[in-house]
């Protein structure tokens, strides 16, 4: 379920620790649809009476864009983040992938929006993703989300060689 | 029990004379595979050799089928006469596209697969001849498990006991199977997948124990080797490889053979303060038994954390080789290979256990170790001692070699690795001349056949964190094919004079499959980009070749089936460490992936994809 409403508490207070180990998952949607993100539009009564569907998801919503912008310090702070938090043994040393999948690559098994990767690192994901969001200040998320996006194009710092 | 007990002394001049008939223009020129070396110079006869492990002579009950790790089947109706006509007899799905890189059991006309994560575990009726399956046991592991293990998610293999298979699931448990009836005898959790162990290595029973170690070298996990009571899976003992001399069963029986090795508590000592606890030295690779010392025998893998600086000492007991009583775990010697491993050197490799002349001394005991290090090692078995270590692979340059009367390697400065510091040109790369995949030694030929590698790196040491379950490892590796223009070569390694007698190269991928020798004087084994291939013992020629659905990263097999014909089985899977660059998973553009892998294996997936398939070949 994609919760859609703007009562619950921020979404980085809100989270369960899980005490979940490892690496981003490889395959399945496990904890796909536990998306907490809360949107700052206000949600009016019309569009959550709508019905779900076809295709269950959170429908018209537009994603929630990276609050640090088109920053390149940002970038480059995540990248060192993603040292430091342990992400490149994991993910390959410029998110190439290993024991968890490639970032840089088009498969994006829980979406490659901004808000949809700070969920993936804040929540974690089943197949072994640690949920970070209790450890890892909101900002520096959003930071590493910020290199991640900029792989493989021309903003990436520290591209691979 | 179709098992039988052999003492090979052998004066076989005649038979090693021939060979050599064929020409290297039988092998398909897109497999760049080029034989090297003097291929009659066996020096005349063959060493007089004794095998203290009963073989495997219709079944394979074992992971390498024997308890001294030979991979030697005293099998003979395949030969260099008839191996060209080898086909394959059937094909097996497994379900799990991952690196396969351990092989089947054969137990009584039934054979055993156990596949990468999830673990499954397949009976196949021989009898059929049509791989029908009788029966499938899911043990449902713990799925955060594929994001723990650092390479692939991937099982070396089952052990047959007391009518049971037993086996590990990658979620740090081990199962005991039903080997009738597929059902679950017991379960018994032996590690934490929330501390980052996992648990992929080959199970090895030795009397009423089955003995189990772990992974998690890259995760900073504390290594140790655990013995399960084969009827009630209840753990009997467990002895850590760093820590205390209680907890890794140090006692009095302990004399290692090197003073270094000697002091006590050198699993706490050679520490900075408490780091021992995270202190890797895991057993993910392969456990040999003698019977007739009953020492059972393993390497260690790499201290944790990967980037030397952060942990100085000689960090016993990583990269070490181990003999303990099976009885209950003590500690009977204990070499240190290298000390304070600089460049991720697992010594986790197979011990082949062969008594052999050395030097003058008839049938002196010997462990033969081809070292991830680029040194093939030849130890005595009773006391540890270094009898030689001499590079296999040419380009080998983080040591010139060893001071046999210390035990110590003559390091290179200029190769050590160190904290913000780009250390370029270290060969081997991390991931070693060769790795977990298995050798075998043929006492025909008195040859070990060594699946190496030819990798180099650049390493750059950093800081790290220790986040309990993630990668702990400080290091920015990237790795690249070595000199010479071949990345993997088959070498026959004659262990008495030291020297290669034989080899074929592959140019483009590392060879990272296992080997099977038979009383055939053949010797199977498989490539990366999934050739099979049976070769001559003697002189490296391939005489048949099959190139199967994915690469091989698997170890070959030989049994009798139930109509009296000899088969031998193989997976094709490619996987693990290297191998997973060809899984969609993991991009070729970033070198540093993979551990750094990617930028060795970037070509990998222009050669192979993913693949689950047991092949069986018969005449």
């Amino acid at each position: 379920m994609t919760t859609r409403t703007n009562n619950l508490p921020k979404w980085t207070l809100a989270l369960a620790v899980v005490a979940a180990a490892g690496c981003m998952p490889r395959g399945e949607n496990a904890g796909e649809g536990r998306a907490t993100v809360v949107h700052n539009q206000s949600v009016d009564r019309a569009v959550i009476n709508q019905p779900v569907g076809p295709v269950p998801g959170p429908g018209d919503i537009a994603p929630l864009a990276n609050p640090l912008g088109n920053d390149p310090t940002a970038r480059m702070e995540g990248y060192h983040l993603f040292n430091q938090f342990n992400c490149a043994g994991c993910h390959g040393g410029r998110g190439g992938g290993g024991m968890g999948p490639s970032l840089r690559d088009t498969g994006w098994l829980y979406g490659s929006t901004a808000d949809r990767i700070f969920n993936s690192i804040a929540q974690g994901r089943g197949r072994g993703m640690p949920s970070w969001g209790a450890r890892i200040p909101e900002k520096q998320i959003w930071e590493l989300t910020a290199y991640i996006q900029s792989m493989r194009t021309d903003d990436e710092p520290e591209a691979p060689r | 029990m179709k098992v039988t007990r052999i003492s090979i002394s052998l004066a076989l001049a005649g038979a090693l004379a021939g060979g050599c008939s064929k020409d290297a223009s039988s092998v398909p020129p897109k497999l760049q595979t080029e034989r090297v070396g003097a291929v009659t110079d066996l020096g005349g006869q063959p060493p007089s050799t004794h095998l203290v492990s009963p073989l495997p002579n219709g079944d394979w009950r074992l992971p390498a089928g024997d308890y001294a790790n030979t991979r030697f089947s005293p099998l003979k109706q395949l030969s260099p006469d008839n191996v060209s006509n080898l086909r394959v007899i059937t094909t097996v799905a497994t379900g799990s596209p991952h690196g396969h890189e351990g092989q089947p059991l054969v137990v009584n006309d039934t054979m055993y697969i156990v596949t990468p994560y999830p673990n499954n575990l397949i009976a196949i009726d021989l009898t059929k001849g049509t791989g029908a399956v009788k029966f499938v046991y899911q043990p449902h592991p713990d799925p955060r498990a594929q994001g723990i293990a650092c390479c692939d998610v991937v099982n070396r293999g089952a052990s047959y006991a007391d009518g049971k298979i037993i086996y590990n699931l990658l979620d740090a448990t081990t199962v005991a199977v039903d080997a009738n009836t597929g059902q679950e005898v017991w379960r018994t959790k032996v590690g934490d997948i929330d501390i980052g162990e996992t648990t992929t290595a080959a199970v090895l029973v030795v009397k009423d124990k089955a003995l189990i170690g772990n992974s998690g070298g890259e995760l900073g996990v504390r290594g140790w080797i655990v013995a399960l009571d084969v009827k009630t899976g209840k753990e009997v003992w467990r002895g850590y490889n760093t820590g205390p001399d209680k907890d890794v069963l140090i006692g009095p029986e302990f004399h290692a053979f090197y003073p270094k090795d000697q002091a006590p508590n050198q699993g706490v000592t050679t520490w900075p303060s408490e780091q021992w606890r995270l202190g890797g030295s895991t057993v993910w690779g392969w456990i040999s038994y003698d019977p007739e010392l009953d020492l059972v025998y393993y390497g260690t893998g790499n201290p944790g954390v990967w980037n030397p600086d952060l942990r100085p000492g000689d960090n016993k007991w990583s990269c070490s080789i181990i003999a303990r009583r099976p009885d209950d775990g003590h500690v009977v010697w204990a070499t240190q290979l290298v000390a304070h491993d600089k460049h991720d050197y697992d010594e986790i490799m197979e011990n082949i256990l062969v008594d052999m002349d050395w030097k003058g001394q008839p049938k002196r005991k010997l462990l033969l170790h081809p070292g991830r290090t680029g040194f093939f090692y030849v130890l005595d078995r009773a006391t540890g001692e270094i009898l030689a270590a001499d590079k296999y692979v040419e380009s080998t340059n983080w040591a010139s070699g060893y001071d046999l009367k210390t035990g110590e390697a003559h390091e290179d400065p200029k190769k050590q690795t160190h904290t913000n510091r780009v250390v370029e040109d270290i060969c081997p790369s991390s991931t070693g001349a060769k790795d977990f995949t298995p050798s075998a030694f043929s006492p025909l030929t008195g040859l070990v056949y060594v699946p190496a590698h030819n990798t180099c790196m650049n390493y750059e040491g950093m800081a790290a964190n220790y986040i309990a379950g993630t990668p702990y490892l400080g290091a920015d590796v990237k790795m690249y094919p070595g000199p010479g223009g071949y990345q993997g070569e088959l070498i026959a390694w004659d262990p008495v004079r030291g020297k290669k007698v034989w080899g074929l190269r592959d140019a483009a991928l590392p060879v990272y499959s296992g080997v099977l020798a038979t009383a055939g004087n053949l010797v199977f084994y498989g490539t990366m980009e999934g050739s099979f291939r049976a070769v001559d013992a003697r002189n490296g020629t391939i005489l048949y070749e099959f190139h199967t659905g994915s690469g091989i990263v698997g170890n070959p097999i030989t049994y009798m089936g139930p109509d009296g014909k000899q088969y031998v089985a193989i997976y094709s899977g490619v996987g693990g460490w290297m191998g997973a660059v060809a899984q969609p998973e993991i991009s070729a553009d970033d070198p540093y992936a993979g551990l750094g892998v990617v930028g060795a294996m970037k070509d990998i997936k222009k050669y192979t994809g993913p693949g689950d398939t047991l092949y069986v070949f018969g005449l």
